[in-house]
């Protein structure tokens, strides 16, 4: 079929990895060197970018001379509100917040500027009043030394960035305060607000220094003159505000500016959510705010009374939040659901990297579903070849770069010069825009699709081809897994992709292997059976694989025969690996899908592997890892084969024994596949799962015989990848057969010291062949801008990659260290991320017992310590089964971040209000609440479903109102709940929670989400589903959320 | 002719082969890096090397021991005994999955090999000298000098 060489000959014959057409042609990267200024033609926003990529960096006389000059460059450029706010001063607001204050305060520090325009940081505050001022003052002299003497000339101030300034002073009082803890800092962070309330506004006003307060004080004695120039100021805050004009406009119009941040940050989630308490909003703390995160702690290290309000630790309720601050600057980039950086601003050089020490790479799902009306653009440039850079091979794409009159582009990875096509030729207008610019989404557009050519082709388009491979020895059997899969099969023949084109096969094995012929003339399949092991040959060399639309008939009859054959089966042997030969022979022509049904241990010929995970005196010990890995290298070696030949692997384990998922997942490790896991597998309790997940398998949208390669700008590569997948050449992705519930991650590194781009490119190419018989170019196109700042990459990090990258890693330490080993590392590498990043700003706002972390990094700690407990990381022998543990494992491994992150942190919701309220009321809303994973959260009156979009946990509380237990489960609701299965009654209660479910799983297709019930203290069963997925909670030796946090912080704090 | 002539001889001949096979692997990877060759076929190519090349290093390592010469016998064993663990620990093959993974560790190794069997080739070129000299002293020809002792072979 293949029309050139379609054996191994394919591969061995070329060199350059010719079976992939691409890869002759992508030469790796660009080497050509990069222009320094990229101008994005059409880019709307360019001038954000200065701004964030030196974020800080502006230096910043120490003496501003007025205020608009202060803060040219908001610092964060994206996040924060305030920056914007803070640059133009309006008086007009400053004055109006002001009126509400004055009778409260009467201290200079205590103004409480918020009140009025931010209400959600009112709340807080409330809660501590207005401490008075002399404790502040006290609290300074202690701390007052690092600050330098000289009010103004914060020596520190030099030395640091522009933020500095000011900000230690302002930021000194909230921090050190620590012992009196909240109050104090409240106050003098009120203080600040008040005075410097521009922190960054260092000297910018003369007369305004005495304010500090802390410092006014504290000098007054040694410094007389200081007193004088306070006084004024004090009179007239005290007095109030109206007396803004003697404070500088400009000053006011910080201020203003300033106070109204803390509102606009609030909305943000900022401080409202998290610390309520411990970051005051005032102006003065805004500076902090704006630049990072904190948690109060107890402020003497080690203690055991902390500080920590659980309530207010940072959760991710909200689900997966992509970060948007790039996809707004770069609006032509691609959408995060197809490529995420783990930190959207790339470092400028090495040094910076090294300081980073979360991974930096990306994830990418090439194929992601998109919603409808977001579909890539399919483009056909039939006559003109597809448009790629001459040197490094980059596809058109919107950051291209169009010059001479339209008559030549430049490449923007590799900035060299290309001639344009004649046919491709069109005019630019005055702004140098094309003026068929719209009518091209491959230059408007991140995400685009390319028809490819005959040149990106080594042989015709395969057409889909399904191969299944059952197991039906009598396990098998007697679990009801055949007549599932035939049923299912059965059902979706008619929804195969691909339709005319189809091919499909089926083998059958135990101790022998047998094969149908289902030629089209035939009415009835030919069973044929090979018993010999050793030298496995294929009976019949055409029909085993048959055209699905000529052979409908006859499929349908062995469909419907294959339970029944086997009926009375009693072979207990499997005779696996000399199958999975046999359908490597059958397959080799054309490639295709393998799908691999297996219940028994392989016990035959070769392959067979032997029960290992016993014992127990392998664990915590150097060969413990062993356990994870394939026992035997055949498996390796076949998964290889299998992806040289265009074969990709899924494996269904439904055993209720040891299988060794390990060995078996390694095919579908290599070959693109995935594993599903059915332990203890029946059809009753099950069957409706495996149905879901093996329609969706077969008639979700397929990628065949497909090649993935990222580029990336001059002076970046991706050095490694972890995912599903096969390598074929440093940087060519290998994947049989691929599909949108796929995504593979990758870490890149800086191959020269320093960059001197400003924006690096990355574009994602995926070359596959649709079920259509198309040859196409998936395309994805993203910038991201080039940063000197370490603080700037860690405010634009994006949790979800990062936590995904590092699941990955942590899966990949499984397989060659001890868990234990794998969960420190993990540990090790989020201190030392935290700890670079205090480092950052300890210096300037003595932070004493507060731990920080950026904004964005906000849940990294809690998802790091769900990770701790997954299935594949928690624990030791007995936490989980080895089969579960190398099941998720490798699962994990695949799925895209926001699936990942469902599963790390899931939902849990409460329903019987929901449920009692009436239809009317019946907002879409009200099911969306997400609780924390704490059994605290668990109401005995309630009814709660833990959803971590592989199953639903239904929970009853022990004091549940029994109407609702009655209405849901009928008159078993007093059994065991395991006994007792959750189908729809005939009331109003059970419909809308069968619709409530319903409606979730067609959130989350790619799964099937099984439904458990469990009772409030039924054990072990609760335990087992629910409690020990809590993951906030203590579980046998490990921590929890609040011990986790403190132990953490600890850590940090830690001198090297 | 002397034994002793005739068994550095062997020697130099084993010793050029592996060093010959170790470049040969050493190319292959290169090859490999630079996208010249896919991965399953400069496995297959490396690892159908392996089993000879450990067999003719024990032959080595055996020859020097049996014929009592201590000094290059104590240079060949460790990494006999290098070969040996990799055997055991089945790490012996270059995996065609994780080839590009372990692509560095491998040709760093391939390296150190190559630089211990370019050592020992001129150890062994020089105990050649040595023994030709010592034969052809011995012979009738004694006063001959050490060119031509070379034109002798």
């Amino acid at each position: 079929m293949g029309t050139e060489n379609p054996g191994r000959p394919n591969f061995a014959a070329r060199p350059v990895a010719a079976p992939y057409a691409v890869t002759p042609t992508m030469t790796p990267f660009s080497s050509g060197p990069v222009v320094g200024t990229n101008q994005p033609g059409p880019r709307p926003t360019p001038p954000i970018i200065p701004q964030s990529t030196t974020p800080f960096s502006s230096p910043r006389p120490a003496v501003g001379t007025d205020a608009s000059g202060f803060r040219p460059t908001p610092p964060v450029a994206p996040q924060s509100t305030m920056s914007s706010l803070s640059s133009g001063p309006l008086v007009s607001e400053a004055s109006g917040f002001r009126p509400p204050p004055p009778v409260r305060f009467n201290d200079p520090s205590v103004p409480p500027p918020p009140t009025s325009n931010a209400p959600p940081s009112v709340g807080p505050f409330s809660r501590f009043p207005t401490p008075p001022l002399p404790s502040t003052t006290q609290a300074f002299p202690s701390r007052a030394p690092p600050i330098g003497q000289p009010p103004f000339q914060p020596p520190v101030s030099q030395g640091l960035s522009p933020p500095v300034p000011f900000r230690p002073q302002q930021q000194i009082p909230p921090v050190p305060m620590g012992s009196p803890p909240q109050h104090v800092n409240y106050a003098s962070s009120n203080v600040n607000a008040q005075l410097p309330s521009d922190p960054s506004f260092p000297a910018a006003r003369p007369n305004l220094q005495p304010f500090l307060p802390g410092y006014a004080r504290k000098q007054s004695s040694a410094d007389p003159q200081v007193q004088p120039l306070q006084s004024p100021y004090l009179a007239n805050q005290g007095g109030n505000f109206p007396a803004p004009p003697m404070a500088s406009s400009p000053f006011v119009g910080h201020q203003g500016g300033y106070v109204q941040s803390p509102s606009v940050a609030a909305p943000l989630g900022l401080q409202s959510m998290q610390h309520p308490g411990a970051a005051p909003p005032t102006g003065a703390i805004q500076g902090l705010v704006e630049d990072f995160n904190s948690l109060s702690i107890g402020s003497i290290p080690g203690s055991i009374e902390t500080g920590v309000d659980f309530k207010t630790l940072p959760r991710p309720l909200d689900g997966d939040v992509e970060p948007k601050s790039y996809t707004e600057m770069y609006p032509m980039n691609c959408n995060p659901r197809y490529l995420r950086l783990t930190t959207s601003a790339i470092p400028s050089s090495q040094s910076l990297v090294s300081r980073w020490h979360l991974p930096l790479g990306a994830v990418v799902c090439p194929l992601a579903e998109a919603p409808d009306g977001e579909e890539v653009p399919v483009i056909n440039f039939a006559s003109t070849g597809i448009i790629r850079c001459r040197r490094c091979r980059t596809y058109v794409n919107p950051y291209v770069t169009f010059t001479d009159a339209g008559r030549k582009w430049r490449c923007n990875i590799c900035s060299l010069l290309n001639d344009v096509p004649g046919d491709y030729f069109a005019h630019l207008d005055a702004t140098g825009r094309r003026i068929d610019l719209d009518q091209r989404p491959e230059l408007t557009q991140g995400s685009v699709e390319f028809v490819a050519p005959t040149e990106y082709m080594v042989r015709p388009p395969m057409p889909p081809l399904y191969f299944f491979l059952i197991d039906v020895s009598i396990s098998a059997v007697r679990s009801g897994m055949i007549e599932v899969v035939a049923k299912t099969i059965k059902s979706c023949l008619d929804d195969l992709p691909g339709f005319p084109r189809t091919q499909i096969g089926f083998a059958t094995f135990d101790s022998t292997i047998h094969f149908y012929n289902m030629k089209s003339s035939l009415t009835q399949p030919q069973m044929m059976v090979v018993s010999d092991l050793d030298d496995v040959f294929v009976p019949l060399p055409d029909d085993l694989l048959v055209n699905l639309s000529e052979s409908r008939s006859v499929v349908d009859a062995f469909l419907d025969s294959l339970p029944t054959m086997f009926q009375d089966n009693i072979n207990i042997e499997s005779a696996f690996g000399p199958a999975l030969k046999a359908s490597l022979m059958l397959m080799s022509q054309l490639g295709g899908k393998l799908l691999i049904f297996q219940n028994t241990l392989p016990s035959l010929g070769v392959g067979r592997l032997k029960l290992r995970g016993d014992d127990l005196r392998v664990y915590g010990t150097d060969k413990e890892h062993a356990l994870r890995l394939p026992e035997d290298p055949f498996y390796k070696q076949m998964a290889a084969e299998f992806t040289k030949f265009q074969i990709g692997v899924n494996i269904y384990a439904f055993s209720d024994k040891y299988t060794d998922i390990a060995s078996l997942g390694t095919l579908a490790k290599y070959s693109g596949g995935q594993v599903y896991h059915y332990p203890n597998f029946q059809s009753a309790t099950h069957g409706e799962k495996l149905r879901h997940e093996l329609a969706r398998d077969l008639t979700r949208e397929t990628a065949w015989e497909a090649v993935m390669r990222v580029r990336c700008g001059k002076g970046v590569r991706f050095t490694s990848y972890h995912g599903n997948f096969m390598l074929r050449s440093t940087d060519l992705l290998a994947l049989p057969a691929v599909d949108c519930d796929k995504a593979f991650a990758m870490q890149m590194s800086l191959e020269e010291t320093l960059l001197t781009t400003q924006t690096v490119y990355f574009q994602v190419a995926l070359l596959y062949t649709a079920s259509c018989g198309e040859r196409r170019i998936r395309v994805h196109t993203a910038a991201a801008p080039v940063v000197q700042d370490l603080g700037e990459m860690y405010r634009q990090a994006d949790t979800g990659a990062v936590v995904t990258l590092l699941t990955r890693l942590a899966i990949e330490k499984t397989l060659s260290h001890k868990l234990e080993d794998a969960r420190n590392a993990l540990q090790l590498r989020i201190i030392k991320a935290l700890k670079e990043y205090r480092n950052l700003y300890s210096v300037q706002h003595r932070l004493g017992g507060r731990m920080i972390y950026p904004e964005s990094l906000k849940f990294l700690p809690l998802y790091a310590l769900a990770l701790y407990k997954s299935t594949p990381l928690r624990g030791g022998y007995a936490d989980a089964a080895l089969d579960e543990r190398c099941a998720a494992g490798y699962t994990m491994m695949t799925l895209p971040v926001k699936k990942l992150l469902k599963l790390l942190y899931p939902c849990l919701i409460r329903l019987d209000e929901h449920l009692l309220k009436s239809p009317a009321h019946d907002g879409p809303k009200s099911v969306e609440i997400r609780l924390p994973l704490a059994a605290e959260s668990l109401d005995p009156r309630g009814l709660y479903i833990y959803d971590d979009g592989f199953r639903f946990i239904l929970w009853f509380g022990r004091v549940l109102a029994p109407d609702i237990a009655m209405n849901l489960l009928g008159p078993e609701c007093a059994a065991e709940l395991s006994k007792v299965s959750l189908t729809e009654r005939d009331n109003e209660m059970s419909r809308k929670l069968m619709k409530i479910l319903k409606k979730m799983r067609e959130s989350d297709p790619s799964y099937y989400q099984l439904c458990h019930l469990v009772r409030q203290g039924e054990q072990p069963r609760e335990g087992i589903l629910l409690l020990s997925n809590l993951v906030e909670d203590h579980m046998g030796g490990t921590n929890g959320y609040v011990d986790w946090i403190l132990q953490l912080h600890r850590q940090v704090q830690q001198n090297p | 002719m002397s034994w002793d002539l005739i068994f550095w001889i062997i020697c130099f001949a084993i010793d050029l082969g592996l060093l010959a096979s170790t470049f040969y692997q050493l190319v292959i990877l290169t090859d490999l890096e630079a996208d010249y060759i896919n991965p399953f076929e400069s496995s297959s190519r490396i690892n159908s090397l392996v089993y000879p090349e450990f067999i003719v290093h024990g032959v080595l390592c055996a020859l020097f021991l049996l014929t009592w010469h201590w000094f290059l016998f104590l240079i060949t064993l460790p990494m006999s005994a290098y070969f040996v663990m990799l055997f055991l620990k089945r790490k012996h093959l270059v995996d065609v999955t994780e080839v590009f993974r372990l692509l560095n560790a491998e040709k760093r190794l391939r390296k150190l090999k190559l630089a211990f069997y370019l050592g020992l080739l001129v150890i062994i070129i020089f105990r050649t000298f040595t023994a030709g000299k010592i034969s052809l002293q011995r012979s009738e020809f004694g006063e001959l000098d050490l060119r031509s002792s070379f034109l002798v072979f």
